[in-house]
């Protein structure tokens, strides 16, 4: 083994490191040390996207490395990239929130240094295997984070919930594999494609594996109906985790949804299909339509990021390259506007979970024109409504799901995405239409948060700049699939 | 340049009045004598420039030229595709012509109008400043559209005069707007004209589908060159012209908005609702005779719409105690004979009517309105009585005009209502268009129709005039002749009532067809038409002899003799008004049908109107119920199904529970303590989940 | 296509919205005076820059003038593409002026919030500006949902008591049109490209495109299945902008609970996109569909002609009435440019203007006499004639030319479209001729109610007749009406290429007999750009 072939494992060998780094600087520095410790959490981050792109244009080609354990293409490092700006915004919005809450930000930061470690191995697994072993390292760090807030019975309650079920997908996710394992004899994502190719599509063994793939990866991105523990877990979670998670997790099962998916089950599309077919239209239904009466900010936007996983699904459904690069792309649009909705609840919330509930947005636009601004191009570009980014990520999962000729399913998309405005215009209603001295408003006021606001900004400006000229988001997505060797 | 190239000047001219008077004028409330100048001069000027056209056109042109004047093109509609497959262009062109027939409206029109315009401002004077040169605008734009109508060269020109007349009506009516009773009856007047104007509209879309033109002088040509291959369209084009001509000339049964529509100012009755607008059917008509002459089915209707109608508003105005509503009865009736007249074929009789009609009638307005004014504003015959002594020149001008109205030799309705009964009675005789049983009966309508006519009309001067005054000695004491202004009109109308008819004297009874002055003019109009129909139209030329018309006129001298005679046993000396008494106490069911006016009113009230005010209640309550309902509803459903969905999560967790045994309450106070579910619940949700997906997966594929 | 003067229509559609935000960063919330002042400038200026478009068009010309071009998002072939006929000219111009007078009148009408007012009226007028300039697929389809939000704004901040629901209502109601209309966008998108891969539909094999243009030559290919399935989106999208009978009940609630100055850009312009959908996308692109479906809408808009007509009578708020009477009238426009004749289109397209002019009018004179009385019920007025004469006048002159008297407006659109529906079927004109008596009824109605009679109610004794801004706000409609009424031969002039080249693009699929004019068929032969427009006569 020489040393070389590590070059292209540098960022998550250094990404491990930082973690380990962090932890002690957060132990040494104890309650004061949010802010020092995030900034470092960051600066490492940012660090570690440099060696990401400095690795990540291999000389030719997809590389594999670690006795092709993990693979360095394009598509990962597209994720990767997308994973650390979502993780160090939720660093630096979760540095006040913490402060204020009065927790140390050592193991808070370290974690979400962990989660990333995982995440990257996700995005860029090239057998099952590895792809597992970061899906779990992902998973334990964000239970842990969801129950950050010790004294909280909510919190608690929601990581409970969502490690007992989260560590049952992963069973089911594990005997899927096993399954695949038994009847093709490997793990390694190429060699099971090459496989499939002429393999006799019914071979109910293999079958069942995919579908129990399938499932634990439908449980990682919460789609209907495994997306029970969503709403406990995202409004038990401290915010900024809830922010965290409700992105960066996502966005890396995505990943290796697609690596699983399009790339080792892409030969027997139509053999899976159908179960991504039902699933879609039953989370765009359900997350939709739950989200309508959620009178709680962040259970709302739980059903929301639902709902949304409802839309990328339509590009696994499709199932051909426009599919896969506007799944990317949705990804990236999601995450900032997400994260900035998020961004709100985190400077709404004066104290516990205070500010989480709709009334308390009334009249913020007369008190906050600024901020309410923001608030609402946030809101629009969740329902999709030109000329944010939003609008520009769901147009071409719906025009993937044409192309690939699911009319219905696009149907029920786009009348699903019209309803949502409902729910998305309740907190403008709130905060335009309602002056704040209604009796059923308890009008909270906004916390000065300067890096919040900063993030917030960020998010802003990108949903803004992407909506209107996508083109080169949408550059960079296509030629990231392109690993996936679509047509 | 020519002066009958102006003629679209002459609509013009009092345009510009009224634009003045109601801009200018009404805005600053300048003196009345400003207005009413501005007024006559818009009026007068265009009285001279049409008769000063009308000589040239007639001397240097002669009346067999139609001269038209095309102004610009107007509407562009594009090319269709019309019945015989070829492609029209639907290019309305702002144009106007001058034939004999338009030559003659103009003439009368202007003349009429300015005299009504001179006798208004003696009439309105006690109007304040605005409402004057309100008034004074209304009257002018309606001259406009009148002149409008009457030289338009097309149907659509013609049809902007339609409008614009019923425009003016409408304000005129409603001038006094505070009276809810004024201004409903101006909105009904305008209303029911539009119903006219539907088939109207009709017509004229009917016409540029089969002609591909709608320039009169162009289809009149096409219609009477082949006149078989057009009879169906004529049939078509006819009705529905007619039913545009019965709203705007008030026949059954569209009469009834004239006689409300004497709640305007008088000398507006007189001029609008008398003289001239109401006419304009019938002059439509006349100007339509080519298509009307091609469809006997047409000409019967006109002929029986026309003679029923005369008949009937005769027998109403019989009873009636308002002297202006009796002059609206006796209008309608009038009408109705000017459309027995075109029916049988007289259309020139029916212009002449129109012409006589226009004098004798306005004369009788502006005589009743004299009345009026003395009598303070009184309208009820029974309140009057004896004024012929107070007011010497309105009761011999409106003498003359009574004379006339009743058919009474010299006088000139004599001479076109006889006209119109000798035609009706050819037109039996002869069997035109083998429907001659049916007009032998019109004729005999319009006979009997004769005699009502002089009655009703001596009831009035007798009641008004004679006798001695029922008003009360306070009114007595205002009772005066009218100013100047106001009686020379009189004067006027009241000569040419007595000489006017002239022009039509039926020459060919004493063999000299050319003393029929307005047959020579309006013979141009009567475009011939080929053989068939040619022959038809003309059969009853011979049909009835020399001895046999001599008949038929002192017939209907005799018969305005009784009507007369009548109406003085009864209102006159001694026993006035006794008989009638008695005769309304012993017929009283009749009478009360005649005074109620048949209860077209609350017929039409209780049937029509209540029924589509209900309908349209009846649709709003649908609409706010079902088709919005349906809306909201599928929005509730979906709010309600997420209301359910939204706290599944949670109430699963509740029913587990429950299967565990822990009481329903206890175990929502526990989850409203925790605002969370219970995560075995959440895992059988996911178990279920996972076996239905995991159905449908072995359903689709084994 | 015609590039020259392209910056000219960017310049008029960018303008409000750089306005908007120039009130946005520069201009205090309290400085009100400024607000305005900045407000009405610009859109002063704006319709001022949009007239030239009037002269400068030439019909004989290339089919889109003043075009300009770029690409946006070329990986997938959305372009940047700008471009009007004499059709869009004519409603640019409508939006230019009337976004004006909505402003102007806003003064009083509007006195808290008016930054965000005047912005949400601004961000509006562009909004619209770019629905009618753009010829990209996309590009289209994002100014037409930028256009709600600040119309949700515009009734939900500054309406009336049932404002929320009305304002989500119009939202939600519009917003699901349009989302069904994108996936027929992208059906043809596909289609004209590869195809639709599961429902077995073979593509063209084009270069992928939304360029409305490129599309305008594939139609004919399109196969009638698909044509019907894209149609139906479509129809579905623009029938309830229009509204069409039963998608209307949307735009009573919207109207009444709108401020004055949003009830007449709803009236005046946003109604007319759904028209503008039919003319410019379902006609020529989905002719066979068109063809097939011209029997329905007929039915549809009779019904909506008579069934708001006779909704509208039994109304006792002013402004209601005016709603539903909208609903009538842009029932005699689809069914004008359903007629598919060259009279039906050419009324219907000068029936969208009209019906701007006099409903946007009534809603203003409603708007102006509700400001004095904050009342709308019409049994609480009556004999207004009296102590609000010029009031009164300028309310008589737009109910004529809203029941169409000669010489007005409404007579030239009405009497042109029912020409044209004669013609097409006669049993359809007949009914809808009646929409023309029921019009007098109710608008007669409401005026003996409103000016006539007694003047009864106290409140009303000394009610201020208009002042001379009010009066200006008017003024220039009442020109048009009469303009258009005794003139409307350069409207006509300019819309004629649009109709000749959208009956041309229909009738390429009809059977040669039924065509309409032979010179215009030929146009069907020329791709869209060459085709010199001839197009009846000047």
């Amino acid at each position: 083994m020489s040393l070389e072939q590590f070059i292209p494992f540098a960022p998550e060998i250094f990404l491990a490191a930082a973690g380990f780094v962090v932890l002690l600087l957060g132990t040494s520095l104890g309650r004061r040390s949010v802010r020092p410790v995030s900034l470092v959490g960051v600066a490492s981050l940012a660090l570690t996207g440099a060696l990401v792109w400095l690795v990540g244009r291999p000389v030719s080609g997809p590389e594999t490395i670690l006795g092709d354990m993990l693979v360095v293409d394009a598509l990962a490092v597209f994720f990767k990239l997308l994973i650390l700006a979502a993780s160090s915004m939720a660093i630096f919005m979760a540095a006040g929130f913490l402060e204020r809450a009065g927790y140390g930000g050592g193991e808070f930061v370290s974690l979400i240094l962990f989660a990333t470690l995982g995440m990257f191995i996700m995005a860029s697994g090239a057998s099952l295997v590895s792809l597992y072993v970061g899906l779990e390292l992902m998973a334990l760090s964000v239970y842990v984070l969801v129950g950050f807030f010790k004294l909280e019975v909510k919190s608690n309650e929601g990581a409970v919930k969502y490690f007992v079920l989260g560590a049952a997908s992963s069973a089911v996710l594990l005997y899927g594999i096993s399954l695949i394992y038994g009847t093709l004899g490997t793990l390694d994502l190429e060699a099971i494609r090459s496989s499939l190719v002429s393999l006799p599509t019914s071979n109910p063994m293999l079958a069942l594996g995919i579908v129990l793939v399938g499932f634990g990866m439908l449980f990682k991105v919460a789609a209907v109906p495994f997306h029970v523990w969503t709403p406990d877990a995202y409004e038990g979670a401290p915010t900024p985790v809830t922010a965290f998670i409700s992105v960066a997790p996502k966005a890396a099962a995505f990943a290796m949804f697609l690596r699983l998916f399009l790339g080792a089950f892409g030969p027997q599309v139509d053999f899976w299909r159908v179960v991504l077919w039902v699933a879609a239209a039953a989370t765009l239904i359900y997350g939709n339509v739950a989200a309508l009466t959620q009178d709680n900010v962040k259970r709302m936007l739980a059903y929301s990021s639902i709902a949304h996983v409802g839309y990328a699904l339509l590009g696994l459904v499709a199932a051909n390259a426009t599919g896969a690069w506007a799944l990317l792309m949705y990804m990236l649009v999601y995450a900032f506007m997400n994260l900035g909705a998020f961004g709100f609840v985190i400077l709404l919330e004066s104290k516990g979970y205070a500010g989480e509930l709709i009334g308390d947005y009334a009249g913020l636009s007369k008190r906050h024109p600024a901020a309410a601004l923001g608030m609402l191009i946030f809101m629009l570009a969740l329902a999709g409504i030109p000329p944010t980014a939003g609008f520009m990520g769901k147009l071409y999962l719906f025009a993937a799901a044409v192309e690939g000729g699911y009319i219905v399913l696009t149907v029920i998309a786009v009348v699903m995405s019209a309803v949502s405005l409902y729910y998305y215009f309740r907190i403008v209603v709130q905060m335009y239409l309602k002056d704040g001295e209604e009796e059923d408003s308890a009008p909270a006021e906004l916390l000065r948060d300067r890096w919040t606001e900063a993030m917030i900004a960020v998010c802003v400006v990108v949903t803004l700049v992407v909506g209107v000229y996508p083109a080169p988001v949408i550059g960079w997505a296509k030629s990231a699939v392109g690993a996936l060797g679509l047509m | 340049m020519k002066l009958y190239d102006l003629i679209w000047l002459i609509p013009i001219l009092p345009l510009l009045g009224a634009i003045i008077n109601g801009l200018v004028s009404n805005r600053l409330g300048l003196s009345k004598p400003v207005t009413n100048t501005v007024a006559l001069l818009g009026s007068g000027l265009a009285w001279i420039l049409g008769w000063a056209a009308i000589v040239q056109w007639v001397l240097e042109l002669g009346i067999h030229h139609t001269h038209v004047v095309r102004l610009f093109t107007w509407i562009n509609g594009g090319s269709l595709r019309i019945l015989d497959g070829s492609l029209a262009d639907v290019n309305i062109a702002a144009s106007f012509q001058l034939d004999s027939v338009s030559a003659l409206m103009v003439a009368f029109v202007t003349f009429v109008g300015f005299l009504i315009h001179v006798y208004s401002v003696g009439y309105m004077h006690d109007e304040s400043d605005r409402a004057y040169a309100r008034y004074f605008s209304y009257l002018n734009l309606f001259m406009f559209s009148m002149l409008v109508l009457v030289l338009g060269s097309n149907l659509v020109v013609l049809f902007v005069g339609w409008e614009g007349v019923g425009l003016c009506s409408y304000l005129l009516i409603g001038f006094y707007f505070e009276k809810d009773w004024c201004a409903a009856a101006g909105m009904k007047a305008f209303i029911v004209n539009r119903i006219g104007d539907w088939g109207f509209l009709l017509a004229i879309f009917a016409t540029f589908m089969v002609f591909g033109t709608l320039e009169f002088t162009e289809f009149f040509a096409t219609a009477a060159a082949h006149p078989e291959h057009y009879a169906t369209a004529a049939t078509v084009i006819g009705l529905l012209l007619f039913v545009g001509a019965i709203g705007k000339s008030a026949q059954i049964p569209l009469f009834v908005w004239l006689p409300d529509a004497m709640a305007g100012p008088t000398p507006v009755s007189a001029l609008i609702h008398a003289a001239t607008m109401v006419t304009a059917g019938v002059y439509m008509v006349v100007r339509c005779n080519v298509i009307f002459r091609l469809s006997p089915t047409a000409m019967l209707v006109v002929a029986i719409v026309g003679g029923v109608t005369a008949i009937v508003a005769a027998t109403i105005g019989l009873v009636q105690n308002d002297i202006k509503k009796v002059l609206a009865y006796s209008t309608v009736s009038q009408l109705g004979y000017m459309f027995l007249g075109a029916g049988v074929g007289a259309f020139v009789a029916a212009i002449f009517h129109v012409l006589t009609h226009a004098f004798f009638k306005a004369c009788l307005f502006l005589g009743s309105g004299s009345v009026i004014h003395a009598c303070s504003g009184e309208q009820d015959i029974r309140k009057m009585g004896g004024l012929k002594r107070y007011m010497p020149t309105t009761y011999w001008t409106f003498l003359a005009a009574t004379l006339a109205i009743s058919g009474i030799p010299i006088f000139a309705g004599f001479f076109s209502k006889d006209e119109i009964l000798a035609k009706a009675f050819e037109a039996g005789a002869g069997g035109l268009n083998g429907f001659g049983s049916t007009y032998y009966l019109l004729w005999f309508l319009g006979l009997a129709g004769a005699v009502l006519t002089a009655f009703y009309m001596f009831r009035l001067v007798f009641a008004t005039f004679h006798g001695e005054f029922r008003g009360g000695e306070e009114a007595e004491h205002h009772l005066h002749e009218s100013p100047r202004t106001m009686t020379m009109p009189l004067v006027v109308l009241g000569v040419l009532s007595i000489f006017g008819g002239l022009v039509g004297i039926p020459g060919h009874l004493f063999g000299h067809p050319e003393w029929n002055l307005i047959e020579g003019f309006l013979e141009p109009v009567m475009l011939p038409i080929g053989h068939a129909a040619e022959e038809a139209a003309h059969v009853s030329h011979h049909a009835v002899s020399l001895g046999l018309e001599w008949g038929l006129v002192f017939l209907s001298v005799a018969a305005a003799g009784l009507g007369i005679w009548v109406a003085n046993r009864f209102y006159m000396g001694a026993t006035a008004f006794a008989r009638p008494q008695r005769l309304a106490e012993r017929f009283s069911l009749v009478y009360k049908l005649l005074l109620n006016k048949y209860w077209v009113d609350e017929i039409y009230g209780a049937t029509v109107i209540a029924g589509t005010l209900k309908l349209s209640r009846l649709l709003w309550e649908g609409d706010a119920r079902v088709v919005d309902g349906a809306v909201n509803g599928t929005a509730l459903a979906t709010v309600g199904s997420s209301f359910i969905s939204g706290i599944f999560d949670l109430r699963v967790v509740d029913g587990l529970v429950n299967l565990v045994g822990t009481s329903y309450d206890q175990a929502s106070r526990q989850f409203r303590r925790l605002q969370v579910g219970f995560t075995q619940g959440y895992a059988m949700v996911m178990v279920f989940g996972a076996a239905v997906l995991l159905g449908i997966f072995y359903l689709a594929k084994f | 296509m015609d590039f020259q003067f392209g910056w000219l229509l960017n310049l008029i559609c960018y303008l409000p919205l750089a306005g908007a935000l120039l009130i946005m960063l520069f201009v205090n919330k309290e400085n009100s005076r400024g607000i305005k002042t900045t407000a009405t400038v610009v859109a002063g200026l704006d319709f001022v820059i949009s007239i030239p478009l009037w002269f400068l068009y030439r019909p004989d010309g290339a089919e889109f003038q003043f075009a300009s071009q770029a690409d946006w998002i070329p990986s997938v072939g959305v372009q940047y593409i700008f471009g009007i006929d004499g059709f869009a000219v004519l409603l640019i111009l409508l939006t230019t002026l009337l976004g004006f007078i909505a402003i102007y009148s806003s003064f009083t009408a509007i006195a808290e919030r008016q930054k965000e007012y005047y912005i949400s009226l601004l961000l509006l007028q562009t909004g619209m500006l770019g629905v009618f300039c753009s010829l990209d697929f996309i590009l289209f389809y994002v100014f037409w949902e930028v256009m709600l939000v600040p119309m949700y704004f515009l009734i939900g901040v500054w309406g009336g008591p049932r404002r929320l629901y009305a304002a989500i209502k119009f939202f939600l109601y519009t917003l699901f049109g349009s989302v069904l209309m994108l996936v027929g966008i992208l059906a043809l998108y596909f289609y004209n490209a590869d195809g639709l891969a599961a429902i077995g539909l073979k593509g063209l094999g084009n270069i992928p495109t939304f360029s409305i243009q490129h599309l305008y030559t594939i139609a004919p290919q399109i196969p009638p299945d698909l044509q019907f399935w894209v149609f139906l989106a479509f129809f579905v999208g623009f029938a309830i902008k229009v509204p069409m009978f039963p998608f209307h009940t949307w735009l009573p609630d919207a109207h009444v609970e709108a401020p004055t100055a949003g009830s007449v850009i709803l009236a005046a312009v946003l109604l007319k996109m759904g028209t503008y959908g039919f003319v410019r996308f379902s006609l020529p692109l989905l002719p066979d569909a068109t063809l097939k479906a011209v029997g329905w809408i007929g039915v549809l808009s009779i019904i909506a002609i008579v069934y708001g007509a006779l909704v509208a009578m039994a109304q006792k708020d002013m402004k209601k009435l005016v709603a539903y009477s909208s609903v009538s009238h842009m029932g005699f426009i689809t069914l004008g440019l359903f007629a598919l004749n060259t009279a039906g289109l050419r009324g219907g397209i000068l029936q969208m203007l009209n019906h701007g002019i006099s409903t946007g009018a009534l809603f203003l004179l409603v708007g102006l006499v509700y400001e004095r009385r904050h009342n709308r019920m019409i049994a609480e007025y009556g004999g207004l004639a009296k102590v609000m004469p010029l009031y009164a006048t300028f309310f008589l002159v737009m109910t004529m030319s809203s029941i169409g008297l000669p010489t007005l407006n409404g007579f030239i659109g009405e009497f042109t479209i029912l020409i044209g529906v004669f013609n097409h079927s006669w049993v359809w004109a007949l009914f809808a001729a009646s929409g023309i008596v029921l019009g007098a009824a109710y608008m007669l109605w409401l005026y003996q109610r409103v000016f006539f009679g007694e003047l009864s109610n106290e409140k009303n004794k000394d009610l201020k007749d208009l002042n001379l801004r009010e009066q200006w706000t008017l003024i220039p409609l009442v020109i048009i009406a009469f303009w258009i009424g005794l003139y409307p031969k350069p409207f006509f002039d300019r819309m004629a290429p649009t109709v000749d080249r959208v009956l041309a693009r229909v009738e390429a699929v009809m059977p040669e007999s039924e065509t309409v004019a032979g010179h215009v068929a030929a146009l069907a032969s020329l791709p869209a750009d060459e085709t010199a427009g001839e197009h009846g006569e000047y």
